[in-house]
């Protein structure tokens, strides 16, 4: 009898040993903060931390923040102009494209870009910075000034032209997640399906259109619904590449106004009240997102799931 | 009537097939030009003193020359405005590896617990694991920022390295235990047969079956912090403890009026160099992984 | 209907050769089987021929055209897979239908068309159903009903009967003849099941590591076997083989070998001389040997090891020295092991190899 109950000890211990390490710093570092971003949003805290309650007034206040109709727009039109032009746009077209030639030729095309992704952001931001410059020295004015045309002013006052650059710094990194996701779903496809409908009389865009795209549904949707949480959430390469600008939040989104609200100085910063306030509503629907993937794509998760076999 | 095979047809054949692949190498190579153009300049810039588009003025070697001390000059001033290049590297270097490491360990523990013990809750914490790794960590910059500072880990690189960490747990754990699945019981059952308490047979017997996830786990820990920027950028205010992102940007930001472009470029090559090679070795563990992880954007 | 010609194919997968020098004519309404054991070539020419691969060397004619450029969709060719590839997000209507909507035919006639065929091939009622919810037989019925909506030139037809239970296989081998038959539609058929083709083809093509071994009827196949591999790959129960030579004792001819001592006439006897090759094999179909009692210069003698009693026959197993023969005999045979029996051939049932090259001689 005793034995049971010392093995029963014994096991919970060692289970103890393997589980708590990892759950203790899951616990504190990312659970706890989730309740506490929601916390922090009901004061008005700041750089010294006092708690000073304030309940639903940084709610409010958002209701009458003069730029927060902007930011909520530029956010929206940021996410699905993204997602369509590039993190499911073009990720879906250069899959498509490089499925259906030389596949030696296909994997080096993917594989420069997966480039953007890998390449540490502030290298990234940096190129694009130097491409964009005013100069007909820089890059992109130089190509222009090349072919006879005038060169253009990218990121300063000049949109939507700044914006089609925010847009494009964000989805030459993006893209690559669909990517990779349509590629192997193609890849998955059984060839004798592309055979016979070769056979039945498909050209390469009818291939496209009746046979591999029907196949995809599962992927395009789980890209779709990943990538717009993912844009939703990002803000670093604005950051790096806009900062919001230029001029009063002409780029800005809506995480970047909270991280700017928290901690720029010229934001009238430090208001880590508001801010997080701001980061709740982006908590929430992560939250209701992730919950709604983990139900709907479990499956899909598990087929994701890294089995790496030598 | 029925002339289905003619001369005629073969010729409109080849024709369309030309012109297909002509419309899609086309398509291919103006959607990929940006980013060959781009790391193109860079390259270029580093072994060049000015750039016009992608003709350098002139190829020299003089941006590389600071890598001598590893100190940044700037024209005009006495001091050293930058911290030394090799000290930031340096903090890069032990950040990332402390986070490959830890990752790793702690996943392969967690990974080991829940794919073999069975216990109340099991089925939740696998759910929540799934639930959080596709959560965005970024949006909780300020309650982190809050608790760092309350631990007293503001301003350093341990405080980064945890919450780095507790991010990409989620995904490392349930990565491991994807590989721990597939690890048979038999080598464990005689390892514990054999003597070993629950620990020791982890450590001797079931790892080494699992050593490509531990790669895996290890090299996408390191890259990650590696390449992390918002929370070095966030929660380290000394330059003392600055990683090469943070330089780099530093570099970006007042280049032309402190630093020339070439040694800009220069750091940013280095700083990209082990990333690019990591990811020409060791490409299948990091594919696979960034499908499954936050690979952020 | 079209004529189809293989001239000097050959394939090549880096460095393994699939396919190698194949020259072979089909001609107009020929029901053609390309057999052979898996991986001798003979799906991989089939592909040829639809022209998912491009052959490395050599030249496909589709009615004196060479069609090697032409691409699959422009071939009118008609196609059966072994997985029969029904696409699963489509109706068995819409799989069937799906070339005719591809050439962008009126809506009237694709329903029509399919009906037609539906009808033809009995699957009327299953239409609106989806590949998922069908038997392998009724998948294997869509399968072929799309292959021919289309009125197709040609059809080719990969193992489309391996995936069937035994039972169903038998009733569609001949189904598939009859069909045949009346639509008159060149059709080359791939299989390994030497059944199959000698049931079904006009004519066989036997190929094995990539290289043709003999063309012909069945019948011409059956008797004159151009060599060992032919020899033992059709006919079930496999021809026996021993080895042998050839020894002159004045103008006798004998074939002596372990427990065979036969005299044979001397225009054989001249011409297995005449080949120079001493190292010969001999060949004897199980049901080309009378089991007697009385041993003579006709007859090869040895054991009785075990029977295999099949119902309609019997299969007797004979040791000849080291060798074992089978030997098929009538219902009702008896014989215990051990017992001495002698084995009775003719000699126009005989066939004589070289033991090096494999090539028959007699």
């Amino acid at each position: 009898m005793l034995n049971v109950i010392k093995f029963k000890r014994i096991r919970r211990a060692y289970l103890a040993a393997f589980l708590v390490p990892s759950m203790a710093v899951i616990f504190l570092f990312f659970l706890f903060p989730v309740v506490l971003t929601l916390l922090i949003g009901l004061t008005d805290m700041t750089f010294s931390f006092e708690w000073h309650w304030v309940y639903l007034d940084n709610y409010f206040q958002m209701f009458s923040d003069r730029w927060a109709p902007k930011i909520l727009f530029n956010t929206l039109f940021y996410v699905f102009s993204t997602l369509a032009l590039f993190n499911f746009g073009t990720a879906l077209l250069i899959s498509l494209i490089t499925n259906h030639i030389n596949e030696k030729v296909g994997a080096v095309f993917r594989a420069i870009w997966l480039l953007p992704r890998i390449t540490p952001s502030t290298v990234y931001a940096l190129m694009w910075l130097w491409a964009t410059r005013d100069e007909p020295t820089a890059l992109f004015n130089w190509i222009l000034t090349g072919l006879g045309l005038k060169p253009v002013r990218w990121l300063w006052y000049n949109p939507p032209i700044n914006w089609l650059v925010v847009i494009a710094v964000n989805g030459f990194v993006g893209a690559s997640f669909g990517m990779i996701i349509f590629t192997a779903a193609l890849k998955s496809i059984p060839e004798d399906y592309i055979r016979a409908a070769k056979v039945d009389g498909a050209s390469g865009w009818q291939l496209v259109r009746y046979v591999e795209l029907p196949l995809m549904k599962w992927p395009l949707m789980f890209v779709a619904a990943y990538q717009t949480l993912s844009l939703l959430t990002s803000y670093e390469y604005i950051f790096l590449v806009t900062n919001g600008g230029p001029g009063l939040y002409t780029t800005e989104v809506w995480a970047l106004y909270s991280y700017h609200i928290a901690f720029s100085q010229y934001a009238g910063g430090g208001r880590l009240g508001y801010g997080a306030a701001l980061s709740t509503i982006l908590v929430a629907i992560g939250l209701i997102m992730s919950v709604i993937y983990w139900k709907l794509f479990r499956f899909r998760e598990l087929m994701i799931e890294p089995k790496i076999e030598d | 009537m029925d002339e289905w095979y003619s001369l005629r047809k073969l010729k409109l054949a080849r024709i369309k097939r030309f012109l297909s692949a002509f419309v899609l190498y086309s398509i291919l190579i103006l959607l990929t030009m940006p980013i060959v153009l781009m790391y193109l300049m860079l390259f270029l810039q580093s072994i060049s003193d000015e750039l016009i588009g992608l003709i350098p003025r002139r190829l020299t070697l003089e941006n590389w020359y600071f890598l001598a001390n590893g100190y940044i000059k700037v024209p005009g001033t006495a001091g050293t405005y930058y911290p030394n290049f090799y000290l930031v590297a340096f903090n890069t270097f032990l950040l990332a590896i402390t986070v490959g490491c830890l990752e790793v360990l702690l996943a392969s523990l967690a990974g080991y617990a829940i794919s073999r013990y069975k216990f109340k809750g099991r089925s939740q914490l696998l759910a929540l694991i799934l639930i959080l790794h596709s959560f965005p960590g970024i949006t909780l910059l300020i309650a982190l920022f809050y608790v760092l500072n309350m631990i007293g880990l503001y301003d350093t690189l341990i405080g980064v390295l945890i919450v780095k960490v507790a991010l990409d747990l989620p995904l490392g754990i349930w990565i491991m235990k994807g590989f721990f699945d597939g690890v048979s019981w038999d080598i464990e059952m005689s390892a514990l047969v054999d003597g070993c308490n629950r620990l020791q047979a982890w450590w001797k017997v079931v790892l080494p079956s699992v050593r490509n996830g531990l790669m895996a786990v290890l090299i996408f820990g390191f890259l990650s912090g590696w390449s992390e920027f918002i929370y070095v950028l966030t929660f380290i205010s000394s330059q003392k403890y600055w990683t090469l992102s943070m330089l780099v940007k530093a570099l970006t930001s007042e280049e032309f009026v402190y630093v020339s472009p070439g040694v800009t470029a220069v750091a940013a090559v280095l700083y990209m160099i082990p990333v690019v090679l990591f990811f020409l070795f060791a490409q299948k563990y990091l594919l696979r992984i960034q499908i499954a992880g936050k690979g952020a954007l | 209907m079209v004529k189809v010609k293989l001239v000097d194919l050959h394939k090549y997968f880096g460095k393994v050769k699939a396919v190698v020098g194949l020259n072979l004519t089909i001609d107009d309404g020929e029901f053609v089987a390309l057999l052979g054991p898996s991986g001798c070539g003979k799906t991989t020419t089939l592909l040829m021929i639809a022209g998912i691969y491009k052959p490395t060397k050599g030249y496909i004619y589709f009615d004196d055209v060479i069609v090697n450029d032409l691409p699959p969709k422009d071939r009118n060719i008609g196609m059966v897979f072994q997985s029969y590839a029904l696409y699963p997000h489509m109706t068995v209507f819409d799989n069937i239908a799906f070339p005719l909507k591809l050439r962008k035919e009126p809506k009237q006639e694709i329903r029509k068309k399919v009906r037609e065929v539906a009808e033809l091939l009995q699957i009327s009622e299953l239409l609106d159903r989806k590949p998922g919810q069908l038997s392998g037989g009724q998948q294997q019925r869509v399968a072929l009903a799309r292959a021919l909506v289309k009125e197709p030139n040609l059809f080719l037809m990969d193992e489309p009967l391996s995936n069937l239970d035994a039972k169903l296989r038998v009733t569609m081998r001949a189904e598939l003849k009859r069909l045949q038959k009346q639509l008159g539609i060149t059709t080359i058929y791939v299989t390994h099941d030497q059944v199959e083709a000698m049931t079904m083809a006009d004519r066989i093509a036997i190929l094995n590591k990539g290289i043709l071994q003999q063309v012909g009827r069945p019948e011409e196949l059956y008797d004159k076997p151009a060599n060992l591999f032919v020899a033992g790959f059709i006919g079930s129960p496999p021809m026996n083989f021993v080895e042998c030579s050839l020894n002159q004792k004045g103008d006798d001819y004998f074939l002596e070998g372990e427990g065979i001592n036969l005299k044979v006439n001397r225009e054989i006897g001249k011409i297995i001389v005449s080949s120079g090759v001493s190292e010969l094999i001999l060949g004897v179909r199980p049901e080309d040997l009378e089991i007697g009692r009385a041993p003579d210069t006709q007859s090869i003698t040895g054991e009785v090891y075990v029977l295999e009693p099949l119902g309609r026959d019997v299969i007797v197993n004979v040791k000849v020295g080291n060798n074992m023969l089978k030997v098929l005999a009538p219902q009702g045979f008896k014989a215990s092991p051990g017992e001495k029996v002698a084995l009775k051939l003719k000699m126009e049932r005989m066939h004589i190899f070289d033991k090096r090259s494999g090539k028959a001689i007699v």
